[in-house]
C-alpha cells in the first residue's frame, strides 16, 4: 500500500514537473524587481554592495527572521541534545601541529572575520559570512584541545545582546515615527567605510549573533559524549 | 496602527534576551514570556477596535512595495494575530525540562505566527512559515522520549519536503511575474498566471503549505506527533498553526489564483481529508490519535468550505476554523492526562466529573448538535455547498454529513464509556488545575458564543467581506509599477 501511494505521488509530481517545463516561458520576462533595485539602491540606502542593500534594507525583515531561524535551530538543538553525563570521556588531545596551527590561525581568522563583517556594505560578504569565520576562530581551538571549557556565559550574552540590538535599531526607527527597521543615520558617500547609515551596524549585530550562535552550537555538539569506538 | 509590527518585534526581542535574563533572575525569566504575549494580545485587540472597513498596509523599512516588504492588516489578519498571541498565552509551557528553552521557542512561535497572519509578501511568508516549522520541531520534541524524537524526525522530513514544494511554487510565480508582493501579484495574475504554470505553482504551494494545514496526502505526520508531543503543543499546532497555513492558501486564492481548477483540486483534497480523517478516527483506539484524526477531518471540512467561490466560502470556512480553534486545544488539554488507550477511560466521569462534562460539551459542538456554535458553522457550510451548481460540491455536502455521523458515533462511544462502571481499574491521574481551567475557559467561551451567535455571525461576515475584497487589498497596498 505504501509503495503504491509513493508511486502515485511520484507520478503526480512527475506530471507536474513535466507540465511546468512544457509551459514555462524561458525567454520571456526577466525579474523586473532587479532592475528597479539596481536603479534605486545606491541612492535609497547608500550601500555600494547592492546585495547588502537588499538583505538589510529592502528585505531587512526577512534577514531578521532568517537570523531567528538559526537561533531557533540552536535552541531546539540544545533542547534535544541535552547535557553530557558527568565523567563522560572526551576525545584525546590533537597532536602538536594541529594545536600550534590552531593557535596561529586564531588571530588571523578573527581579523578576517571582522573585516568581512565591517565591509559588508561595500564588498561581497557581510554578517553571515564573517560570522561563520568568527565561529570557526573560536571552535578551532576546541577541536585541537577537546575538553577545554568554552565560556557559555559570554557566548549567550553576546548572542542575546547582538540579536536584541538588531531589533532595537529597528524599534528606534519606529519611535522616531518611521516604520519598523527603517534605515537611519546619514547615508554618506557610497563606497566609503562610514556610509549606508545604520546598515553596517545591523551587519555587525548579525555577524556577532551568527558567530556566537554557531560557536555555541558547535561547542555544544562537541561536548556531547565521545563515542566509545 | 504602525505598532502592529510590535506584535512580531516584541516577542522576538524577548526570545533573544530570555537566556540573558535567566542568568540574572530565573523568576523574571519565567514571567517575561507570558507578559510579552499578554502585551501583544492587548496591542492586537486595540488594533482590532480601531480597524474599521479600511485595512492598513505597513511598509517595513520605509520602502515602497514591491521592493520593500509590506504587512497587510485587515480584520482577518488581525483576528488571527490575536488568536496566536492569546493561544500561546493560554497554552504557555509551564512544566517539563528546560523551561527557558521552551519559553524561548514559544515566544518565537508567537512572533512568527503573528507575522504569518499579517505578511503581504510571498517570500516573507515562506521565511515565516519555515520559522514556524523549525519552532514546532523543537516544541514537539521537547519531551525527549524516544517516541517523540522518532515522530519529530518524520515530521521534520515531511515538513521540509513540503517547504521545498512551496518554495518551488513561489519560484514559478516569481519567474512568471518578477514580483513577490501579493498586491502586485494580484494585478499581474490575470495576464501572467492564468495558465498551466500558474496552476502548477498553486498546486505546489497548496501541498507545501498544506503540510501544516493537515491537507490530505501530506498529513501522515499528524497522528504520531499529536500522540507523542506535549498536549499544549498539540493544541497549538492543531488549533492555531494549522489555521495560519490555511489563511495563506485562502489569501493566495483570493488574490492570485482565480482558475476554477484551483478550487476543484482543493475541494477534492478536502473531501478525501474528511473521508480518511473521520474513518481513521472512528477506528482509533487511542485518545490522542482519535483527536488527531478528527482534526484532519475538521480541516478537510475547512478546505471544502474555502473551495466555495467568493465571499460565501470565506465566511463559512472562517466559521468552522474559529470554532475548531476553540474546541481542539481544549480537547488536547483534557488529553494531557487521558492520553493512551481509550479503554482506560471507562468510568472516568466518577473521578473527574468536570472533565467529562467539558469533553461532552466540546464533542457535541464538534459534531454539530444545535444550538451549539459548531452546528451553525456546519450549517453555513452545508447551505453554501448546496447553493453551488457543480455536483462535486453536493458530494462535499454529503461527505460532511457522513463525517458528522461517524464523529457522533465515535465521540459518543467515548463519552458513553466515561459513565460505565470502572471494574477495579485505577482511574487516570487528575487533571492539573491550570489545564482544566483553560479547557473550561475555552468551553465557556463556546457556550457564551451560543447566545450571541447572530451578532457574531454579522461580525464574521464583515471580516469575510473585507477579506474577499481583492480591489481593496490592491488599493491599500498600492504597489508601484515596475519598469
Amino acid at each position: 500500500m505504501q509503495r503504491f501511494t509513493s508511486a502515485l505521488f511520484l507520478l503526480g509530481l512527475g506530471l507536474l514537473i513535466t507540465a511546468i517545463f512544457q509551459h514555462m516561458d524561458f525567454t520571456g520576462t526577466l525579474p523586473i524587481a532587479g532592475d528597479a533595485i539596481n536603479a534605486a539602491a545606491a541612492q535609497q540606502t547608500g550601500a555600494a554592495n547592492f546585495v547588502t542593500a537588499v538583505v538589510l534594507g529592502y528585505r531587512g525583515f526577512d534577514t531578521l527572521l532568517e537570523l531567528t531561524i538559526l537561533f531557533t535551530a540552536a535552541t531546539a538543538g540544545g533542547l534535544v541534545l541535552g547535557k553530557p553525563r558527568a565523567g563522560a570521556k572526551h576525545d584525546p588531545q590533537a597532536g602538536f601541529i594541529l594545536r600550534a596551527g590552531a593557535d596561529l590561525f586564531f588571530p588571523l581568522l578573527l581579523v578576517v572575520g571582522l573585516y568581512i563583517i565591517v565591509h559588508g556594505h561595500l564588498t561581497p560578504g557581510g554578517g553571515f559570512q564573517g560570522g561563520v569565520i568568527l565561529a570557526v576562530a573560536f571552535f578551532l581551538p576546541l577541536l585541537a584541545r577537546p575538553g577545554t571549557p568554552m565560556s557559555h556565559k559570554a557566548v549567550s550574552l553576546i548572542e542575546g545582546l547582538a540579536g536584541a540590538s538588531f531589533i532595537l535599531i529597528g524599534l528606534l526607527a519606529m519611535f522616531g515615527g518611521e516604520a519598523f527597521l527603517t534605515p537611519m543615520l546619514d547615508k554618506g558617500q557610497p563606497g566609503e567605510l562610514l556610509s549606508a547609515g545604520s546598515l553596517p551596524l545591523l551587519y555587525i549585530a548579525v555577524g556577532l549573533k551568527v558567530g556566537s550562535e554557531l560557536a555555541g552550537l558547535l561547542a555544544h555538539m562537541a561536548a556531547t559524549e565521545a563515542s566509545d569506538a | 496602527m504602525n505598532n502592529l509590527a510590535l506584535m512580531i518585534a516584541l516577542p522576538l526581542i524577548a526570545a533573544f534576551l530570555l537566556p540573558v535574563i535567566n542568568r540574572v533572575s530565573s523568576l523574571a525569566a519565567r514571567w517575561t514570556g507570558p507578559l510579552v504575549v499578554l502585551v501583544t494580545s492587548v496591542i492586537g485587540i486595540m488594533a482590532w477596535t480601531q480597524l474599521g472597513a479600511n485595512a492598513v498596509a505597513i511598509e517595513l523599512g520605509g520602502f515602497r512595495p514591491p521592493l520593500g516588504i509590506t504587512l497587510y492588516a485587515d480584520q482577518l489578519a488581525v483576528l488571527f494575530a490575536i488568536a496566536v498571541s492569546v493561544g500561546t498565552l493560554l497554552l504557555w509551557p509551564d512544566d517539563g525540562e528546560d523551561r527557558i528553552r521552551q519559553s524561548t521557542l514559544t515566544l518565537i512561535l508567537a512572533a512568527s505566527g503573528s507575522g504569518l497572519a499579517l505578511s503581504g509578501d510571498l517570500f516573507n511568508i515562506y521565511v515565516l512559515y519555515e520559522l514556524v516549522a523549525v519552532v514546532s520541531y523543537g516544541l514537539v520534541a521537547s519531551k525527549g522520549t524516544p517516541g517523540s524524537l522518532a515522530a519529530t524526525m518524520r515530521y521534520l522530513i515531511v515538513s521540509a519536503f513540503g517547504a521545498a514544494l512551496a518554495l518551488t511554487g513561489i519560484a514559478l510565480v516569481y519567474q512568471a511575474t518578477g514580483t513577490l508582493n501579493l498586491a502586485q501579484l494580484s494585478q499581474l495574475a490575470p495576464t501572467h498566471l492564468n495558465n498551466m504554470q500558474g496552476l502548477a505553482a498553486f498546486v505546489l504551494m497548496l501541498v507545501g503549505f498544506g503540510v501544516k494545514a493537515e491537507l490530505f496526502p501530506v498529513n501522515t505526520w499528524v497522528p504520531e506527533v499529536y500522540a507523542t508531543a506535549p498536549a499544549r503543543v498539540s493544541g497549538l499546532l492543531a488549533g492555531v498553526v494549522s489555521k495560519l497555513a490555511l489563511l495563506i492558501i485562502v489569501r493566495l486564492l483570493v488574490l492570485v489564483f482565480h482558475q476554477p481548477e484551483a478550487l476543484q483540486i482543493m475541494l477534492v483534497l478536502g473531501i478525501l481529508g474528511v473521508v480518511t480523517g473521520e474513518l481513521a478516527a472512528w477506528r482509533a483506539r487511542d485518545f490522542n490519535r482519535m483527536l488527531a484524526f478528527s482534526s484532519i477531518g475538521q480541516l478537510g471540512i475547512m478546505f471544502i468550505a474555502f473551495s466555495i467561490p467568493g465571499q460565501a466560502g470565506i465566511f463559512a470556512g472562517l466559521a468552522v476554523a474559529l470554532h475548531h480553534l476553540l474546541v481542539k486545544p481544549a480537547m488536547f488539554l483534557l488529553a494531557e492526562r487521558w492520553g493512551g488507550s481509550l479503554a482506560k477511560l471507562a468510568g472516568v466521569a466518577h473521578s473527574s466529573p468536570l472533565g467529562a462534562a467539558l469533553f461532552i460539551l466540546l464533542a457535541l459542538s464538534l459534531i454539530g448538535v444545535p444550538p451549539l456554535p459548531g452546528f451553525w458553522a456546519k450549517l453555513l457550510v452545508m447551505i453554501n455547498l448546496m447553493a453551488q451548481e457543480s455536483s462535486l460540491y453536493t458530494l462535499g455536502a454529503w461527505i460532511i454529513m457522513g463525517g458528522a455521523a461517524l464523529e457522533a458515533n465515535y465521540l459518543f462511544r467515548v463519552a458513553g464509556s466515561f459513565y460505565h462502571r470502572a471494574d477495579g481499574q485505577t482511574p487516570p491521574a487528575a487533571h492539573r488545575p491550570r489545564d482544566l481551567a483553560t479547557a473550561a475557559l475555552l468551553g465557556a467561551t463556546l457556550a457564551v458564543g451560543m447566545f450571541v451567535i447572530m451578532p457574531l455571525a454579522e461580525q464574521l461576515e464583515g471580516v469575510a467581506d473585507q477579506a474577499a475584497d481583492r480591489d481593496h487589498y490592491v488599493q491599500t497596498v498600492n504597489p508601484e509599477a515596475l519598469p
